[in-house]
């Protein structure tokens, strides 16, 4: 199940930002979503806050709780998974 | 699409060698467009600040169509996209009022940090109440028809 959070995420990740050249194979589970890796942007991150809430119904107020978060797909998921619980 | 607009004149040192407005200036131009427009409802860079905001400007986007040259008087248009995340992207254009050509057109985004520095990921409410007479202020008129 977890695995299959995680891989959703990813395609989630592509097909927010749009990324075009990018598979969830390109994405590393650990690997950090800024500064480095995907090389995601401030812009970015509130994309992805906007399709997280929509589709995952979790809420990520601000930056400070966004460096966790975003720190990998794998930091994501976990976020995702306890909000569920 | 509704602009609010407001006017300069190029000035001396605003003309390249060239004769032309250096391309840099436009985003000076840009912004006398917008303070204008947000001075229309205390939404100025003093009244963020007051409310705790502070908004950086993280994208700058512009094409360049026509040159402007010395003493001409250029209409600015100043537009802003309703939100659908946490930034305030706002849309530009400088007219020539002489022939009515359009100069240059571009956008700017700007983000929002609390004034710890953290970046807000949601327009907050008091911010959110400030900007909803601008929205109203910048739609189109429902038509008559």
């Amino acid at each position: 199940m977890a695995e299959d959070l995680v891989l959703e995420l990813k395609r989630l990740i592509i097909d927010t930002l749009k990324l075009e050249d990018i598979t969830p194979e390109d994405i590393e589970d650990e690997g950090p979503l800024f500064g480095g890796g995907l090389g995601l942007d401030s812009i970015d991150a509130l994309e992805l806050v906007v399709a997280l809430e929509k589709k995952y119904k979790v809420f990520i107020p601000d930056s400070e709780v966004g460096k966790k978060v975003f720190r990998s797909v794998k930091a994501l998921a976990e976020f995702v998974k306890a909000q569920r619980a | 699409m509704k602009y609010d607009e407001t006017e300069l004149r190029v000035r001396f040192n605003e003309v390249d060698s060239w004769g032309m407005v250096w391309h840099g200036h436009y985003t000076a131009w840009f912004e006398v467009g917008r303070m204008a427009l947000l001075r229309k409802f205390r939404l100025l860079p003093q009244d963020f600040a007051q409310m705790g905001y502070l908004a950086p400007v993280v994208e700058l986007k512009c094409s360049f169509k026509e040159p402007a040259r010395l003493d001409e008087e250029i209409l600015l248009r100043t537009s802003i996209r309703k939100p659908t995340k946490a930034a305030l992207t706002f849309i530009f254009q400088a007219w020539r009022k002489k022939d009515g050509k359009l100069l240059a057109s571009g956008e700017e985004t700007q983000v929002l940090l609390a004034r710890d520095g953290r970046m807000l990921y949601y327009l907050p409410p008091d911010l959110k109440e400030r900007l909803t007479p601008l929205f109203a202020y910048l739609e189109e008129p429902e038509s008559a028809a």
